[in-house]
Formats: structure tokens, C-alpha cells, sequence
């Protein structure tokens, strides 16, 4: 197991620099400097400015200057929030985009993994082919269309919740996180399904069967568990779709997410702004990743030797 | 080709038929996608010529809805063209060569999965400036990745598989290989992963104009429409609707009818 | 009894009687009914019984969900064909076995007792396997465990679905007696399924032969296997080749067609790692005109390998293969004449053949190439005498594989091998995904076509007793390494290998 770990770390270490030596690079190729204001500044102005940031220096002294002040937790300035280093902003903003995320992958398992061995168990039946349509409907919904859909009805139409910012409690959370979650459960219900409909047919089934084991225990104890192989790997993904799914929510509910300063920060191209989030970013979908492949490991020890 | 017209494809119908009329209806209607008319701000529906009433600014709603839908559709069906190409040639190339080559072309692939793709295009847009090119590019560049491994699954199970193994055995040259016996056995499931991949381009297309950072005015997309949709939905919620439902409606469409062909063909 | 799935009727009229401490098998071809027969009374299958099932005084077509439980855990044991999938791949060898334990109501079983349940069946370092998941034991070991885990609780009947016939040939043998040992230790009735009469020969007491779906002939093992009475029985016996049959006439050998020297082929391990496995190393042979040789060996020998790269379809990393004075290079390099010399027929019928093409143009692919100067209407014709020489009519030219049964799709896959005339045919496990009959038939329309178009056969197979009946020489193949070496009756008279010995015994 930790050898695995060990090995993902490996590849994960260099993807992640990839990342941000291809962005800081595309981000140097971009026309326009940060200090190109309306006016010209004077030319030693410009000269001393170049050399506070350092921009003097060859292309990678200035990359590795970049990279070692990243691990430091330093992202450098914002351009357009002036009174903001982008650190702070990120700090404002993670927090809130976890909660998000988090809490709409948590409510994406519940509501997928039961439905999807609710179907399994009924295989075939009404209820089997209805929860299966929905599924492919909620998979199908995007956050851009059933945000503000949810938003005009339980917040405009029978004013229940809150349609903007974040409030006292966390009524506010609701919309936002269902809105995430529906897709991502309607996926994680297809796959459950599925997984539990070729595990059910397999031959260790049958073994516990023949140990006249009860129906419940074969489904939980030998059937669950190798069904939820399909559903780990997707986790990866997931995650990914609910950190764009996040950016549009947050821009939706005006709530002052990572997501929200990167669209603000790409519109008005603030650079470092947009690289720091990019890069933080990365770092949670590897990291997210990861973790997914630990739980591949505990579904089937089989993925434990890599 | 009779199967096509049982009932089981009704998503497929209901798909052409949208198409049909986003291609028929602009040179039908009295109305341009862009037009103002000056007398009927936010008209509600069935108001004079204005079947779904007009905007905020006075253009004809349903003229908008199927100038969005048709560029909605084109860039999609383009993006997924340009994906099923370079994913094959990839998936196929790495599947049938094998061995390291494979190794490192499929470890590319992985790497590029676990990269926050969308972020990226962001970047590129915010980098180059917006352009239609560049969806294009962005989008082309997440989508084939699924595409090239399941065709180089598929070629890699193929390569095994005696009957190849009896055509090298019979002089069939390598090339007439893959083009008659390999590419005929993964063309079922290549078709269904690139209807499968039509409503993943919407999605995304949909995605960056919603934000502002796809299509550009005055061109118009129903990603660009939901938004409008939206920041005037406390006036005329049918703005909103009307391209979302339409949206949602295709997407779904669209998926079962990709869905349905996968799991005959895999 | 009478089985139906879905109202279909596909067991009909069978009477199973099993005695304790006595082993009752039942033979027949794949689709015969013989699993259902003995699975679905215990609610196992999709299917549905009528009759009477009476086990231990229990009637089980009646039983309800409880009773039918209680008759499935306390009273009965299964061990099933497939090893490598039988187990849950999540739970530990041990939890499985504590699991089987508690069936017949709970029985705390100390460490050190499952183990020695393990060491029973003949796994060493019982206690460590305890720990193992099943993916880190080979599939003679998983099928300990299963057998372990049928007993485990003191059953009174054992239930075995094909349960050698997943593995590897060498050892077949030592499961059977195992499981024969443990019959007379506990007393058990044990209901014995296969596919192949020779395999359950010598352990069953009464034998019953099935054909789809009825009970074609049944009695006491020795009197049917000496003195069948029915035509099918007949031919089943006829099929099953056998060691102590007389030896068969084989055609005259001619002059040296080929020759191997020291061919060796290396696999990189898979990944970044280095190293090479060794499937093949230094193995020379030869095949004269007319001759037929068989290469026999168990999973993972090396055989099929070393085939490939004699027929040019497989790597060859060293050696070399003389062909009458000239020297046939590794596989691409192999020029259009030399490939019309040597073809392979496969062990799987249908992947054989290209799903997407109708067999016409399967049976002319070797024309079209190796032969392009023949006119359209010539191999139409040529097409038609292949088929025809296989057995299948004009009927067959515009049929798709998928249309196609097994034994079918295996003539056509011999017609397309024989169509461009060449000289040698290797043939990888050609008959052992058939049913007994059909593969049988299948040796001796390659018997014909050996003898009339003066052929030489390379038969690669585990199973001595069926090359027995083709080949001339036979060359034993251990992993990767040529272990011995002669005249097949020599050789089956005195081996001199541990893993001939096996094989030997395993037939």
C-alpha cells in the first residue's frame, strides 16, 4: 500500500510542476506586461520595477524564483484586487470552495450509491428502469442551467432560500451544493449499477450462495465492495467536473470562492491571479486523485501491488 | 438501418428534428438572431411575430434560440470529429505498436487526465485572448483522450485475438491488417464513444460561454443564451428556461442515444 | 426430475441417486444439462425444478427460501470449475474459510484450526495463507481453498461442477485424488460433473451419461465405461482417446522438412522494468515430411510460444529455423513464399475468424495474398474445394462466423489453413475447446487431409492421450525448456521427465 502511494507521489510530483512551469511559461509568452498601464511609466521606473520582480533575470531564474516562492506559499501579487496579495485571495477563497465541493461529493455518494443498489436489487423492474432514466437526466444537468433554475424557483418564486452570498447558518449552502451534486450523483448511480450487475453475475457470488448465505449478506459483504471498483475510479474525474461545477456556482451565488476570483481574475487578465489558482487547482485533483487511488486499493486488493 | 426507425430511438429523433429546425427556422422567421425590434422589449410569448416573446433588448427569442443551438451544434459535432480522429490514430498507434510505446504514449494520456482541463483552456483563453479557435483547440484537446483509450483497450484485445494472428499468417500485409480486420471491429464502439462525446463538447462549449469566455457576441450559443437568461430571470424567467430546457433536453438526448450504442457495441 | 428456465424445458425425466461415502458422475457435452441437473434443486441457477430432489429426507423442489438455505449451507458442499474467480477477490483465504465454517451454525474456528483445515488439502504454510488475499495463490491452490471451504463445515453430499477442468493438466491428477481421499475420510456422497469422460474415470462408482437434457445411459461406472449400450455412449467412448488403446497406423515419414536450432524467445516484463522473461529457451526439433509431432505441456510451458515462432506469427529473440537448406527468418521478415508453407489453426474456434467478414472471404484471405495471380473465378473455386474438403458445403460460403457452432468454425479456420497448400500445419489446442465428439472429429478429418496431402503436423496440446492418436513424435515442453524428447510410444512407456510423469498421469 504505501508502495503505491510512494509510486503515485512519484508521477504526481512531476505532473504537478509541469503544470506550473508549462502555465508560468504560457503566462511569459502572453502579450503585454503586468506594469503596461495607460501611460508609459518612465523608463527607470519601468527598469527598477522589472528588477524588484525580478524580471531581469533569465527566463529560468525567474521560473525557479516562482516555483521556490510557491512552496512557500507565496503566489505574488494580484493585479486587479490591488490591495490583495494573491495568497490572501486564495485564502478567502478555499475555504469556501472545499466546503462546496466536499460537502456536494459526499452528497453525490449517498444519493448515487444507494439509488444504484436500490436499482440492482429491483434489476429489471419499473423502479430499476425509472431511477436509471433519472440518472441519465441528472447526469446530463448542467450547474449553469439547474444553478439559477433552483435559484428562480426556491429563491425568487417561493422565497424558501437564500439567492446570493453567504448567510448565517447554512441554508445558503443548499442550492450550490445540490446543484454540484445532481450530476455527479446521477453518474455515480449508473456506474454502482452497473458494477453491481456484472459483479452480481460472477462466480464468487455463487460460492457465497452456495453457503446459503442470506440475500443481504452476499450484496453488502461479497458484492458491494468489488461493484464500487467502477465508482472509485470515476472519483478522479468527479472531482475535477465539481471544481469547474464549483466556478459557476459560485459566480451564480455570488459566492466568494476560489472559483469566483478566477473568472473575475481571467476576464480581467490578472496573471498571477489566474496561475496561483491553476496551480492550486492541480494540486487538489492530484491530491483528490490519490486518495481515490487508496480507496481502489481497499475495494480490491489486487490494486494494492500497483 | 430499419432499427433506426423503431421506437427505442426516439432520443435520436428528437435530436434531428432540433437540428431540422435550427438549420430550417432562421430563414423562415420575420427575425434575425440579432435584430432589435424597438417596439417590443421583453415581450411575453405569442406577442405579433414573436412566438417566445423577444429579450431584454428586443431580439426575437426563438430566432436567438436556433442561432445558438446551430453554433451550439456545430462547434460540438466539429470538436467531436477532430477527437475521434486524433483519438483513434493515438488509442490505435499505441494499442497495436505495444510494449514501451505504448507504455509512454498511454502514461501521456494519464497525465492529461489528471490535469484541471477546463482551467487550462481558461488559461490559454485569458493568455491569447477569446476566440472560437480556441474552444475549439481546448475542447479538441480534453476529448480525445477518452476516445484514444478506448480504442487502444479495444486494439490491444484485437491484437490478441487469433484471427489476426492467422491473417499475418495468410501474407496480409500489417497495414490492410489494421484497415480491414482492426478498424471495421472497433468502428461500433468509436461511433458510440463519439455520440457519447457530442454532449461532453455541449457541455463544455455551453460551460465557457455561460462565463463569458467562449463565444463571443454577436455570435450567439445556448451557453450564451442561459446566461442572459439568467441575469434576467427576476424580469422574464422564460428567458431562462427556454435555453436551458433546451440545453438539458439535447444533452439528455444525446447521452441515451450514445449510451444505448456503447452497450451494444462493448 | 425436470428442469425449465423461463418455460422452456431443458432438462427432462433425470433420476440421480447418490449413496454416502459413494461418487456419482455425471458426463456429458456442454449444454447437456449436466450442471443444471445437479445445481438448480439448490436454487443455483436461474432455472426451475419439478419433481422430486430428496436430500437427507428433505424434499428440496418444495422447500421454501429458509429450508432451501438450511440444505445449501448444513447438508451440501460446492466446488465449482473456475478457481481463479470462485473466491471473493476482498476477503482473506481465512475470513472465506471461517465464513464456509460458520454455515452449519457458528463454530468459532481457532487460528491454528484453519490452517490445519488448509494443511488438510495439501497447502503448505497454511498459516500465512490465512492472510492472503486469493489473487496471490495459483489456481491449484485457489482450488484447495474451494475444497477446503466445501468441507470445512462436515457436509453430507459434495456437490463438484468440472472442478479440473480450469486447470492446468499436470494437476488434475492430485486434486482428483484428493478429493477421492477426502470422500472415503468423511463419508461424503459426492456428485461428480465433467465434460470429459476420461477425467472422472476410476474415481466415480456409477456413471450417467447426459445428452441434451435427457439421461442417455447410466449404471455402475465399470459396466458402462466396458459394455455401453447406447449409440451416443458408444461414441463417446470412441471419442475419448486413451493411453492403453491400441496404437494407431500412421503414415509413412519422409525425408527432413524442418529443423529448429536453439530458438529462444524473451518477453520484456511488463512496464518500466527491466529484465526479460524467458518463455522459450533452446529449443531444437525437427519435423520431417508427412511426420506429425506434437509439443505437450502444461499452462505457461512455452508451447503455444514456440509455435508462434516456427509459424512466423510469434517473436523469435534467438536460434534459428532451417526450412530444407534455407533459413526462415522471425516473423515480419518473412517473404509471401515462405509463409504459403506453414499454417495455424487455433485453439478458439470463433476468435479465430474475423466476426465482421463472411467465411467466402475468410477461406480466400491466404489466396489473395499468397496466390495474386489467380483469376477471381479460380479462387471462387479453390474456396469451394476447401470447404469441401473440410466437410462444410456451398451453404456455408455466405455465413458470418457468429452463425457458425463450434466444431463449424474450426473447419472453417482448417480450410483457410490448407487452402494455399502449404506443407506444415501447427495446431495450438485445435480440439480442446470442443466438445469431446466434435473435437475428435475434428483430429480425424486432420488424420485425412494429413494423409492426403502428404501434410506434416506440429500438434501443440497438454493432452497426451489425444496426440497420441495423430502424432509420430512427441517433444515435452517445462517451462520454456525441452525436457524430453522421442518416439510417442517410447516415450509413453518409459518417461524420464517429473513433468511427462504428470501429464501421463493426468490422461
Amino acid at each position: 500500500m504505501m508502495a503505491l502511494v510512494a509510486r503515485r507521489l512519484m508521477t504526481a510530483i512531476p505532473t504537478l510542476l509541469a503544470i506550473i512551469l508549462a502555465s508560468f511559461f504560457l503566462m511569459r509568452l502572453a502579450p503585454g506586461g503586468p506594469f503596461d498601464g495607460e501611460r508609459p511609466l518612465p523608463p527607470e521606473t519601468q527598469a527598477a520595477l522589472q528588477t524588484a520582480y525580478g524580471l531581469d533575470k533569465p527566463l529560468w531564474e525567474q521560473a525557479w524564483l516562482y516555483v521556490s516562492r510557491l512552496v512557500q506559499g507565496d503566489f505574488g501579487p494580484s493585479l486587479v484586487y490591488r490591495d490583495f496579495t494573491v495568497s490572501e485571495l486564495v485564502a478567502q477563497g478555499l475555504p469556501i470552495s472545499l466546503t462546496l465541493g466536499g460537502l456536494a461529493i459526499i452528497l453525490a455518494l449517498l444519493i448515487g450509491i444507494s439509488a444504484g443498489l436500490f436499482a440492482a436489487v429491483r434489476a429489471g423492474k419499473a423502479a430499476d428502469k425509472t431511477i436509471m432514466m433519472l440518472a441519465t437526466v441528472a447526469t446530463a444537468l448542467p450547474t449553469f442551467v439547474t444553478g439559477p433554475a433552483l435559484a428562480l424557483l426556491f429563491g425568487l418564486w417561493l422565497g424558501l432560500l437564500p439567492v446570493s452570498g453567504t448567510s448565517q447558518g447554512w441554508s445558503w449552502l443548499v442550492m450550490p451544493v445540490v446543484a454540484l451534486a445532481l450530476p455527479v450523483s446521477g453518474a455515480i448511480a449508473k456506474l454502482t449499477r452497473a458494477g453491481l450487475a456484472t459483479v452480481l453475475k460472477q462466480d464468487h457470488i455463487r460460492t457465497a450462495r452456495a453457503r446459503g448465505l442470506p440475500e443481504t449478506k452476499i450484496l453488502f459483504r461479497h458484492g458491494l465492495r468489488p461493484a464500487l471498483v467502477p465508482v472509485a475510479s470515476y472519483l478522479g474525474p468527479a472531482a475535477a467536473g465539481l471544481l469547474t461545477g464549483a466556478v459557476v456556482v459560485e459566480t451564480v451565488f455570488g459566492l466568494p470562492g476560489l472559483g469566483r476570483y478566477f473568472v473575475q481574475g481571467a476576464l480581467n487578465r490578472d496573471y498571477p491571479l489566474v496561475l496561483g489558482v491553476v496551480t492550486l487547482y492541480a494540486a487538489l485533483i492530484i491530491l483528490f486523485n490519490l486518495f481515490a487511488d487508496l480507496i481502489y486499493g481497499w475495494l480490491d486488493p489486487r490494486m494494492r501491488e500497483g | 438501418m430499419r432499427a433506426l426507425f423503431s421506437r427505442d430511438h426516439w432520443p435520436l429523433w428528437v435530436v434531428l428534428v432540433l437540428i431540422a429546425l435550427a438549420l430550417v427556422l432562421p430563414a423562415v422567421l420575420p427575425w434575425t438572431y440579432d435584430q432589435i425590434d424597438w417596439d417590443a422589449v421583453r415581450a411575453p410569448a405569442f406577442s405579433g411575430s414573436h412566438i417566445f416573446g423577444t429579450d431584454e433588448i428586443g431580439r426575437d427569442r426563438l430566432a436567438r434560440l436556433a442561432a445558438g443551438t446551430r453554433v451550439t451544434l456545430m462547434v460540438a459535432i466539429a470538436a467531436a470529429l477532430v477527437s475521434l480522429i486524433v483519438g483513434i490514430a493515438w488509442g490505435a498507434t499505441a494499442g497495436w505498436v505495444g510494449g514501451k510505446v505504448d507504455e509512454a504514449m498511454m502514461r501521456f494520456v494519464d497525465a492529461l487526465y489528471a490535469l484541471p482541463f477546463m482551467f487550462i483552456v481558461i488559461l490559454l483563453m485569458v493568455i491569447f485572448g477569446r476566440s472560437i479557435l480556441l474552444v475549439f483547440i481546448g475542447i479538441g484537446l480534453v476529448e480525445w483522450l477518452t476516445m484514444a483509450r478506448v480504442v487502444r483497450g479495444q486494439v490491444m484485445a484485437l491484437k490478441q485475438r487469433p484471427f489476426i494472428l492467422a491473417a499475418e499468417a495468410a501474407g496480409t500485409p500489417p497495414l490492410t491488417i489494421i484497415l480491414k480486420h482492426v478498424l471495421p471491429n472497433i468502428a461500433g464502439v468509436a461511433l458510440a464513444y463519439l455520440m457519447l462525446t457530442v454532449p461532453q463538447v455541449v457541455m463544455v462549449e455551453s460551460f465557457l460561454s455561460f462565463l463569458g469566455l467562449g463565444v463571443q457576441e454577436p455570435l450567439t450559443s445556448l451557453g450564451i443564451l442561459v446566461k442572459e437568461g439568467a441575469d434576467d430571470m427576476d424580469m422574464t424567467p422564460l428567458g431562462l428556461l427556454l435555453p436551458g430546457g433546451l440545453l438539458v433536453l439535447l444533452l439528455v438526448c444525446l447521452t441515451i442515444e450514445g449510451e444505448r450504442l456503447r452497450d451494444i457495441y462493448s | 426430475m425436470a428442469i425449465q428456465i423461463g418455460g422452456k424445458r431443458l432438462v427432462d425425466g433425470v433420476n440421480i441417486t447418490v449413496e454416502a461415502g459413494k461418487c456419482t458422475a455425471i458426463i456429458g457435452a456442454s449444454g447437456s444439462g449436466k450442471s443444471l441437473s445437479c445445481l438448480t434443486p439448490f436454487g443455483l441457477t436461474p432455472g426451475e425444478a419439478q419433481g422430486s430432489v430428496k436430500l437427507d429426507g428433505i424434499e428440496l423442489i418444495e422447500a421454501d427460501a429458509h429450508q432451501m438455505r438450511k440444505a445449501r449451507s448444513r447438508l451440501t458442499g460446492f466446488v465449482f470449475q473456475q478457481p481463479l474467480t470462485a473466491l471473493t477477490p476482498h476477503l482473506t483465504i481465512g475470513a472465506q474459510l471461517q465464513e464456509a465454517a460458520d454455515q452449519a451454525g457458528p463454530q468459532r474456528l481457532s487460528r491454528h484450526e484453519l490452517a490445519q483445515k488448509l494443511e488438510r488439502v495439501g497447502l503448505s504454510r497454511a498459516d500465512e495463507r490465512l492472510d492472503q488475499f486469493p489473487h496471490r495463490l495459483s489456481g491449484g491452490e485457489r482450488q484447495r481453498v474451494m475444497i477446503a471451504a466445501a468441507i470445512v463445515h462436515r457436509p453430507k453430499l459434495l456437490i463438484a461442477d468440472e472442478p479440473t477442468s480450469a486447470l492446468d493438466a499436470s494437476l488434475r491428477g492430485e486434486i482428483m485424488a484428493l478429493l477421492d481421499e477426502l470422500r472415503a475420510e468423511q463419508g461424503l456422497a459426492m456428485l461428480l460433473v465433467s465434460h470429459d469422460l476420461a477425467s472422472v474415470e476410476g474415481h466415480s462408482d456409477d456413471l450417467i451419461v447426459m445428452d441434451q437434457g435427457k439421461v442417455i445411459e447410466s449404471g455402475p461406472s465399470a459396466d458402462v465405461i466396458a459394455n455401453p449400450q447406447e449409440e451416443y455412449t458408444k461414441r463417446l467412448m470412441a471419442a475419448t482417446p486413451r493411453l492403453t488403446e491400441p496404437a494407431p497406423v500412421l503414415p509413412a515419414v519422409g525425408n527432413m522438412l524442418m529443423e529448429t536450432e536453439a530458438v529462444t524467445v524473451m518477453f520484456p516484463r511488463p512496464g518500466w522494468r527491466r529484465g526479460k522473461i524467458e518463455a522459450v529457451v533452446d529449443a531444437s526439433l525437427t519435423v520431417s515430411e508427412g511426420e506429425a509431432v506434437a509439443i505437450v505441456g502444461g499452462s505457461g510451458s512455452g508451447k503455444s510460444t514456440l509455435g508462434r515462432a516456427i509459424a512466423g506469427i510469434g517473436p523469435l529473440t534467438s536460434g534459428r529455423i532451417n526450412w530444407q537448406g534455407e533459413v526462415l527468418p522471425e516473423r515480419r521478415a518473412r517473404s509471401l513464399a515462405m509463409r504459403s508453407l506453414i499454417q495455424p489453426v487455433f485453439q478458439d474456434p470463433v476468435a479465430s475468424l474475423d466476426p465482421q467478414w463472411k467465411v467466402q472471404d475468410i477461406v480466400a484471405e491466404p489466396l489473395k495474398n499468397l496466390r495474386p495471380d489467380l483469376l477471381r473465378t479460380d479462387r471462387d473455386r479453390m474456396v469451394e474445394e476447401a470447404l469441401d474438403d473440410v466437410g462444410l458445403g456451398a451453404e456455408y460460403l455466405q455465413r458470418v462466423p457468429n452463425s457458425l457452432s463450434g466444431g463449424q468454425a474450426q473447419r472453417v479456420a482448417i480450410a483457410r489453413a490448407i487452402i494455399a497448400s502449404p506443407q506444415l500445419l501447427v495446431l495450438d489446442e485445435a480440439t480442446s475447446a470442443l466438445d469431446p465428439l466434435v473435437g475428435a472429429s475434428i483430429l480425424e478429418l486432420l488424420a485425412k487431409l494429413q494423409q492426403a496431402n502428404k501434410l506434416s503436423i506440429l500438434l501443440i496440446t497438454h493432452d497426451i492421450a489425444s496426440a497420441r492418436r495423430l502424432c509420430h513424435r512427441i517433444v515435452v515442453l517445462d517451462e520454456g525448456h525441452i525436457v524430453e524428447m522421442g518416439d510417442m510410444a517410447a516415450v509413453i512407456d518409459d518417461p524420464k521427465a517429473d513433468s511427462t510423469k504428470r501429464l501421463i498421469a493426468a490422461s
